[in-house]
């Protein structure tokens, strides 16, 4: 008894020391991470090409993420010739570099291609991340984003984005007479391709979270309408309701199962959900005010939305079967086009006065609101599917045309997005997988 | 009935023996193993200020050496004026003081810091020999200070003092602090002989009976070293309570003995990513060669913790 007791108390006493020192650090580098992502290895020399521009996307959406800070390959000491080696790390260390890439692209029998990479941590040579994926042969950039989302999510701890489509309406002609049509592409803006040949004034195209559809406004032959639109056939698209009035500002709820929008009718306009299934309508507001730009909150709990209610457009913020709104925007100018982030941490939103136009982001309860970019007119912020980056529309004024911007949620790592000519309204799609 | 009491008499005396003596033993051999005493030292805040002010600029520079200067400067500077000016003559200062009294009411009014220049501008002759007496003074001090001998230097210096004395008699101690202050630059070589007298780490003695202390400075710098290799990830910024411990042991050389090892756990999936990127920085850090190895006790086992709360706000 006694000799067990005294095995346990030896046992405490023994147990291994605290340290001798303890230290808190407070502060680190918000600096983007140095890494390498060396040319991927063709299985067969004739793929070198693809794999080259498999590289080349993954490098870029590092890049233009402002996390990191891909290392010029002129720089690089080992020359990667075997993909299932471990790297030499002094090697990949003497150029500081913190994370290596390194994969192969295999073109399969089955008319795909097989990426696998391998994600090395260099100052503790470990192995962080290992994957293969494979696409059709026409999707190798596909490929390259999905691989970048993975290089992301593993050394930032944030979800990716790259893996994702915008859609935005494409300007082209003379001001007076703009031809304006749907167009989708990459994130990165390559492979763009137009869904509406510009007979009719499309506005605010809106993606599914969940299908393969987006969401508009266009003038068509009468009333402007809400319209669905499936990205699979968009030949054929559908009126969303049958409404007495104007339909405008839809936007999908976070199941993708309703459409939220603004009916107007006479001076005003009201917030009405339908529905997609059962094409029942409520209807959410009813002032004599004119409430619009309805969005959900990723939780599907709440709906913010722009009202004059107050004299000046504001933003509210109200429980998603309707209710009393609270306003949580109080700062001078007006605010318009608010859009709750799929994080539901902050909503951000198009702010007017003092002769410009700003694109904030705003806590649901009205604290912390930020300015993130400001200048002669921004518009229309849409969230990239992780939250953390907004894409907007800039146009400088005069006779040039609109284009399109991203910006961090920090305010900084501003970059235009390349598109074939004027564009706007963008909207962000969800991951693709 | 008596056998059992008997019986059971001796198995209490035998149990209660062996409690004893194994409470003896525990207890005895205790203060061996367990006395492990971190040393704290208590400092006021202008110490602070300073300590940290000196920190950025010379975070390589071996940092036992200042402090000891300063202590022993301490020491020593209030000695030497007491023994030089002696009291008699300050009897005597305070006679003869009168009559330089005339010229420097101006300067109590001032400040204590421009009270040393003022005098100096209005009234050239007296405050330009005070000035030049005060070099001679550094000068033979440098080299004569244990030649005190000399007794037209003592005169003058006790002319000197006295002028001085006046001073800060008038004035407030902060002067007597600058004084102090410059006399802390002739010290060095006074310290070279009189180091060990407050240096902690040649005193000690003992292995592991008094911990030894890392000053300010090495702390500091040990501190901006892993903030310069830290490279925060962008999640962590949703996860503001996400704090990771690293426990890091060191040879003497200041490399490590083994792998930073991870202290705390926590089921955020960010967890992993920052712990990582604390874990990179040490490796990336490695080795902290300017540890003192004099200190090697203190330092070679460590557990920081990486918090990046403050960094994001609330």
């Amino acid at each position: 008894m006694t000799g067990g007791a005294a095995a346990a108390l030896t046992g405490l006493r023994v147990s291994p020391a605290r340290a001798v020192l303890r230290l808190d650090v407070t502060q680190g580098n918000v600096q983007p991470v140095p890494i390498a992502v060396p040319d991927f290895l063709p299985a067969t020399p004739g793929d070198a090409e693809p794999a080259r521009l498999v590289t080349q996307i993954i490098t870029a959406n590092l890049a233009r993420s402002g996390l990191f800070a891909p290392i010029d390959p002129a720089a690089y000491i080992e020359r990667i010739v075997n993909f299932d080696a471990a790297p030499r790390f002094p090697d990949w260390r003497a150029i500081n570099a913190q994370a290596l890439v390194l994969g192969r692209i295999t073109r399969q029998g089955d008319g795909r291609f097989k990426a696998e990479f391998r994600l090395w941590d260099v100052f503790a040579g470990q192995q962080l991340e290992g994957k293969q994926y494979s696409v059709p042969f026409e999707n190798v950039r596909r490929i390259a984003h999905i691989v970048s989302d993975a290089i992301y999510v593993r050394l930032t701890g944030e979800k990716g984005y790259f893996d994702s489509r915008i859609v935005f309406v494409d300007e082209t002609g003379p001001k007076e007479r703009r031809v304006k049509r749907l167009a989708l592409m990459d994130q990165d803006g390559a492979n763009t391709r137009y869904l509406t040949r510009g007979d009719d004034l499309v506005l605010t195209p809106r993606f599914s979270p969940t299908t393969q559809e987006i969401t508009y406004m266009s003038f068509g032959q009468g009333d402007p309408r809400v319209y669905l639109l499936n990205l699979d056939n968009p030949g054929q698209r559908e009126v969303v309701g049958n409404f007495p009035g104007m339909t405008f500002a839809p936007r999908f709820s976070p199941d993708g199962a309703s459409v939220i929008m603004s009916l107007q009718r006479g001076g005003n306009s009201n917030i009405f959900v339908m529905n997609l299934g059962s094409k029942a309508i409520t209807r959410l507001t009813d002032s004599a005010a004119i409430d619009t730009a309805p969005s959900f909150s990723p939780d599907s709990m709440s709906i913010c939305f722009e009202s004059d209610r107050g004299g000046r457009p504001q933003i509210y913020v109200m429980p998603a079967s309707g209710g009393t709104a609270q306003r949580i925007s109080f700062g001078e100018g007006s605010y318009s086009t608010p859009v709750w982030s799929p994080r539901g941490d902050v909503i951000a939103f198009t702010k007017q006065g003092g002769g410009s136009f700003s694109i904030g982001v705003i806590k649901p309860d009205g604290s912390g609101e930020r300015i993130l970019t400001e200048g002669f007119h921004n518009e229309g912020p849409t969230f990239a599917p992780n939250g953390r980056v907004i894409m907007f529309f800039r146009d400088p004024g005069g006779a040039s045309g609109p284009a399109l911007y991203t910006i961090d949620l920090t305010g900084r790592n501003e970059q235009k997005v390349p598109t074939p000519s004027f564009a706007s309204d963008p909207a962000w799609s969800p991951l693709l997988s | 009935m008596g056998r059992r009491m008997r019986a059971g008499l001796t198995i209490s005396a035998v149990g209660h023996l062996a409690l004893l003596v194994w409470g003896l033993v525990t207890f005895a051999s205790k203060p061996f193993a367990a006395a492990e005493s971190v040393a704290v030292d208590v400092i006021s805040d202008a110490e602070f200020s300073q300590i940290m002010a000196g920190s950025k600029t010379a975070p390589r520079a071996d940092a036992p050496k200042p402090i000891v200067d300063k202590v022993a400067e301490e020491t020593k500077p209030k000695d030497p004026a007491p023994k030089v000016s002696e009291k008699p003559e300050i009897v005597a200062t305070a006679e003869n003081a009168p009559p330089p009294k005339p010229p420097e009411p101006k300067p109590p009014e001032l400040k204590p810091a421009q009270a040393e220049a003022k005098p100096d501008k209005a009234e050239p002759p007296p405050v330009d020999a005070i000035a030049e007496a005060l070099k001679r003074e550094e000068t033979k001090k440098k080299l004569e200070a244990k030649k005190l001998e000399d007794a037209k230097k003592k005169e003058e210096a006790r002319k000197r003092e006295e002028a001085r004395k006046r001073e800060q008699e008038k004035y407030d101690p902060a002067k007597i602090e600058s004084r102090l202050a410059l006399l802390d630059k002739r010290a060095p070589q006074r310290q070279a002989a009189l180091g060990a007298i407050l240096n902690d780490a040649p005193s000690l003695g003992a292995p592991g009976a008094t911990a030894m202390t890392l000053s300010m400075n090495e702390l500091d710098a040990l501190r901006a070293r892993l903030r310069d290799c830290w490279d925060v990830p962008v999640g962590v910024r949703d996860a503001r309570d996400l704090v990771v411990t690293v426990r890091i042991q060191f040879k003497k050389d200041g490399s490590l003995t083994s792998d930073p090892t991870v202290v705390n756990r926590s089921s955020q999936p960010v967890f992993q990513v920052a712990s990582e990127s604390a874990v990179r920085a040490i490796r990336k850090c490695a080795p902290f060669s300017f540890l003192p190895p004099a200190k090697y006790e203190a330092w070679k086992d460590v557990e920081v913790n990486f918090d990046p709360r403050e960094m994001f706000g609330g």
